[in-house]
C-alpha cells in the first residue's frame, strides 16, 4: 500500500494526519478510506456540551469572531474531517461575510448547513443555501420585491455559485435571465430580528412571503413558466455550464491549482450522470490514476486553515476546548483567511495567491512553534516514531525518520539535501540515548514545517 | 397556581463589553450588605471578563477582575463566592487558581495551581463558602470538591470520576446550605448529587431528558433558607424547583422585561427601538438563554444568571408554604 498516496488523500480530503492515523487508514485500504471519508454518518459531536460550557458566548454569537472558537474547534478536532473541508470549500465559493451581516450564530448555521448538504445533491444545496436567511440577507433579497425586483442574488447565483463566466466576462447565460431569475425570488427573505446591541442576537429565520413574490411567466434559460426560486434552482442545477463550473472548482480544490480541461470534461460528465451528487464527483476525483498520479502531488498551495489546522491535528495537543484552542482562527486570519468573514462574495481566491512574505512569515512561525510543543500527544508520538526508526542514524536516515514520522511528508531533492546537510551539521549521528535527541529531532521538526515543500498539500 | 409561588419580579441587564452591562453572565452573589456581584464571562477573543458590582435597582457600582493573567486579573472565571468577611473568591479554569478580592474589588491574593496533587486544580469551576469559611471548589477535571482554608491551604477533598454514587462527570455548580450539607451540580451524568459536609454521600436527583426532574447538563444549584432546591438547567434553558427530597415544584422558563439599562437604551436609539418592534419577537426576548446560577437573598428575591442574554433574571418567592 502506498503510504504517500494515502497522506495525500488524507492531506486533500481533510487537512493531513499523524502517521499513526495513515496506519490505521492503511489497514483498510485505499477505496474504503475514500468511502469512510465521503459518507460521514453526521450527528451533534459529542463535546458540543464542552464546547458551549468553556466558550458560552459563542452559543449566542453575535459576530463572527465569537462564533469563532466553534468552527475552529471543528477544524481541529472533527473526526470526519471531509465534512469541514467541504464546509470550507462552500463557505468560500457561496461566501457570505461577516463584515455584513455579522450574525456569528448565523454564520455558524451556515456552516452546519455546509456540513450537511455539502456532499448531496447541488440541487438540495443551491436550494437551500437560497433558503438560507443569512444569504438572503447578504446579498439584499430581503429588499427584492414583486415589482421592484433586486438582481443581486439572482446575479451572483448564476455567476458564482452555480454556471458561472469565462475569462471574457461571458456565461452560458444572459442578462434576461438574470432578471427572470431575480423576478423568481422575489418574496424569498429573512425575517426581521432584534438588534442584537442589548440581548445579544436572535436566530434568524427564512419567510417565503407569497404576497411579495412575483408570480407571472418568466422565461428562464429557455424555459417558460411561473417560476418561483426553487424552479430556477432546478433549471440551474440541469445545465452543463453548472456541472462544468462544479467540477471545476472541485478540481482546483482538491486536486490542484493548474486546471486540466480533460479531467474537468470528465468530472462534469460524472456530476451529470449522477444527478448532481458531489459526492460522486468526489469518488470519481479521489480514485482516479490522475489524483494518485504524482503529477499533481504537491501541486496544491495550502490555505492558512490546510496549514493550521493540519498543523494543530498533527501536533495533537488538546483534549479540551481551552483558551488556546478558541483563537486558533486568529492564526488564519493572520495569514490571509478571516474565516467566516470571506473577502467579498467572491470568496477566497486559491492557490499560490496565499503566500506573500508576510503571510510566509506567520506560517513557518506558527508551525514551527507547534511542532515544538513536546506537550502535545502528536509530537510525543513524532519521538517515538523516529526512536523507532534505529538508536543511532546517519543525517540521510535521520530526516527521512521525522519526514515520515510527520505524517509521510515528501520533500523535493534539494530541500531534502539541504535538511540532511543541516543534520550532519552537528558533527555526530543522532542517537536515541543521547540528551539532545528529543531537542535534534523537534529542531528537524520546526526545519521542515519552515520549508517550501510545507506549503503545498 | 405555579406563578403564585415564583412570580417575576426584575430584569437587570444590558449586554456589554465594559462599564455598565454584562457579557455572559455566569454566576452571581450577594455581599452581606445586599450589593449584587455578577461575574461575566465573555469570550477568549474579546476579553470582556469582570466581577460587576450591581445595586438591586440597578445602579451600578464598579467592575474589577477584568481580563489578564497578572495577580487580581482573570482569564476565564467561572464561579464566584462571598466568606461571612466579604471576602469575594473567583475561580478561573484557565489558569487553575482562585481569587481573592475585597467587596471594593481590591485584590488580596491568588492561591492554586495546575495539578492533581491536594491544592492543585485542574480547572476550578464552582465555589462556595462553608459556615467556618472554608471554601469549597469544584475541582471539576479532577473529579472531586476541595475543601481550602481562606488563605488556599489544603484541608480534605472528596469525589472521583464516574456515574456512580460520589462520582462527578464534568460537575460544576456547589452550594452549601444551612445545615452545612453540599449541593453539586453534576454537570455531565445530568444530577444533582447531596453530600454531608464531610463528604459523605447522601442522596441524588435527577436524570437525562426534558421532563420535570430531568436535566440537560445542570451548572448551577442553590438551596434557599427554606430548603428549596433551584436548579439551573443548563441545555434546557429553564431553572427547576424543587423540595427538599427532590420533589419537583416548579419550572421556570424566563419571564424577562426589558431591564431599565435595555429600555433606556431604546428610549435613546428610536432606530433599534423599531427594528425591535418590527421584529416582534417579545415572547422569545423573555426566554432563559443558558442560565448558569442562581442565588437567593432574605427578602425572597430569587436571582438567575441568563448567560447568553446577559441579565440577571429576578423572581419573588411569595405565599410560600414553609417545608421545613
Amino acid at each position: 500500500m502506498d503510504v504517500e498516496l494515502m497522506a495525500q488523500l488524507l492531506r486533500r480530503a481533510g487537512f493531513g494526519t499523524t502517521r499513526d492515523q495513515i496506519d490505521k487508514y492503511l489497514q483498510q485500504g485505499y477505496e474504503a478510506t475514500v468511502e469512510e471519508l465521503l459518507n460521514p454518518v453526521h450527528r451533534e459531536p459529542e463535546d458540543q456540551d464542552l464546547m458551549d460550557r468553556y466558550f458560552v458566548a459563542s452559543v449566542e454569537a453575535r459576530s463572527p469572531g465569537h462564533a469563532d472558537p466553534q468552527w475552529a474547534w471543528r477544524l481541529a478536532t472533527n473526526p470526519n474531517p471531509l465534512e469541514e473541508k467541504i464546509a470550507l470549500f462552500w463557505h468560500g465559493l457561496m461566501a457570505v461575510g461577516g463584515v455584513k451581516l455579522d450574525h456569528g450564530l448565523e454564520m455558524l448555521t451556515e456552516i452546519e448547513l455546509f456540513r450537511r448538504f455539502g456532499l448531496g445533491r447541488f440541487e438540495d444545496l443551491l436550494l437551500e443555501i437560497s433558503r438560507n436567511p443569512g444569504m438572503m440577507y447578504w446579498l439584499d433579497n430581503q429588499n427584492s420585491h414583486s415589482g421592484a425586483p433586486n438582481e443581486n442574488y439572482g446575479r451572483e447565483l448564476l455567476e458564482l455559485f452555480s454556471m458561472g463566466i469565462d475569462e471574457n466576462g461571458e456565461g452560458a447565460y444572459s442578462e434576461d435571465d438574470v432578471k427572470a431569475a431575480a423576478r423568481a425570488f422575489t418574496g424569498w427573505a429573512s425575517e426581521v430580528t432584534p438588534p442584537p446591541f442589548f440581548l445579544g442576537p436572535f436566530p434568524m429565520v427564512f419567510r417565503f412571503n407569497p404576497d411579495d413574490h412575483d408570480d407571472s411567466e418568466k422565461t428562464f434559460l429557455g424555459q417558460t413558466g411561473n417560476w418561483n426560486g426553487d424552479d430556477i434552482v432546478r433549471i440551474i442545477s440541469e445545465q452543463r455550464a453548472t456541472a462544468r463550473f462544479v467540477a471545476m472548482r472541485l478540481y482546483d480544490y482538491f486536486v490542484s491549482d493548474t486546471p486540466n480541461d480533460e479531467e474537468i470534461e470528465r468530472l462534469s460528465d460524472v456530476f451529470e450522470e449522477n444527478d448532481g451528487e458531489i459526492r460522486a464527483v468526489l469518488r470519481a476525483i479521489f480514485n482516479s490514476d490522475h489524483f494518485k498520479s504524482e503529477d499533481v502531488r504537491y501541486r496544491k498551495m495550502k490555505s492558512p486553515s490546510d496549514l493550521v489546522f493540519g498543523t494543530v491535528r498533527l501536533v495533537d495537543r488538546f483534549d479540551l476546548p481551552e483558551l488556546d484552542s478558541g483563537t486558533l482562527a486568529n492564526n488564519t486570519l493572520f495569514m490571509g483567511q478571516h474565516l467566516l468573514n470571506p473577502p467579498s462574495v467572491e470568496g477566497w481566491h486559491e492557490g499560490e495567491e496565499w503566500v506573500d512574505s508576510g503571510a510566509l512569515i506567520e506560517r513557518i512561525n506558527f508551525a514551527s512553534a507547534e511542532v515544538s510543543r513536546t506537550d502535545g500527544r502528536g509530537v510525543q508520538r513524532m519521538l517515538a516514531r523516529v526512536r523507532d526508526a534505529g538508536d543511532e542514524l546517519d543525517g540521510a536516515e535521520f530526516v527521512e525518520a521525522c519526514l515520515d514520522a510527520m505524517g509521510s511528508i515528501d520533500v523535493s531533492p534539494r530541500t531534502r539535501s539541504i535538511l540532511i546537510d543541516h543534520a550532519n551539521g552537528h558533527g555526530t549521528p543522532w542517537e536515541t540515548d543521547a540528551s539532545d535527541s528529543t531537542d535534534r529531532a523537534v529542531e528537524m521538526f520546526q526545519l521542515i514545517v519552515s520549508t517550501p515543500d510545507y506549503q503545498y498539500c | 397556581m405555579p406563578l403564585e409561588k415564583f412570580p417575576y419580579h426584575d430584569t437587570i441587564g444590558i449586554a456589554s463589553f465594559l462599564g455598565r452591562g454584562f457579557m455572559n453572565p455566569v454566576d452571581v452573589r450577594f455581599d452581606s450588605t445586599g450589593l449584587m456581584f455578577v461575574l461575566s464571562r465573555s469570550n477568549a477573543s474579546n476579553k470582556n471578563v469582570r466581577v460587576s458590582a450591581v445595586t438591586l435597582d440597578a445602579e451600578f457600582q464598579y467592575e474589577f477582575a477584568t481580563w489578564g493573567t497578572d495577580p487580581g486579573k482573570t482569564t476565564q472565571p467561572t464561579a464566584l463566592a462571598f466568606d461571612s468577611q466579604d471576602r469575594l473568591y473567583v475561580s478561573d479554569e484557565h489558569m487553575h487558581n482562585v481569587s481573592v478580592f475585597d467587596r471594593e474589588g481590591n485584590f488580596i491574593e491568588r492561591w492554586g495551581e495546575f495539578g492533581s496533587q491536594p491544592g492543585q486544580f485542574n480547572r476550578p469551576s464552582g465555589l462556595a463558602v462553608d459556615s467556618d469559611d472554608n471554601v469549597l471548589v469544584m475541582d471539576h477535571l479532577n473529579a472531586r470538591i476541595q475543601k481550602m482554608t481562606p488563605d488556599g491551604r489544603y484541608i480534605s477533598s472528596f469525589g472521583s470520576a464516574g456515574g456512580g454514587p460520589g462520582e462527578f462527570n464534568f460537575a460544576w455548580g456547589i452550594f452549601v446550605d444551612s445545615g452545612g450539607d453540599i449541593w453539586a451540580a453534576d454537570w455531565r451524568n445530568d444530577r444533582i448529587q447531596r453530600f454531608t459536609a464531610d463528604g459523605e454521600f447522601v442522596s441524588m436527583f435527577g436524570s437525562s431528558g426534558t421532563g420535570d426532574g430531568e436535566f440537560d447538563r445542570p451548572s448551577g444549584v442553590h438551596v434557599d433558607e427554606r430548603g428549596r432546591v433551584y436548579v439551573a438547567d443548563w441545555r434546557n434553558d429553564r431553572v427547576q424547583v424543587f423540595d427538599n427530597d427532590g420533589g419537583h415544584v416548579e419550572t421556570l422558563v424566563g419571564d424577562a422585561t426589558l431591564s431599565k439599562w435595555c429600555q433606556e437604551f431604546i428610549d435613546v436609539n428610536p432606530e433599534q427601538a423599531g427594528w425591535r418592534e418590527n421584529a416582534g419577537l417579545f415572547e422569545q426576548e423573555k426566554r432563559f438563554w443558558r442560565p448558569s446560577a442562581i442565588e437567593t437573598n432574605s427578602d425572597g428575591l430569587v436571582l438567575i444568571a441568563d448567560a447568553c442574554r446577559h441579565r440577571i433574571q429576578i423572581y419573588s418567592k411569595v405565599n410560600e408554604p414553609t417545608l421545613v
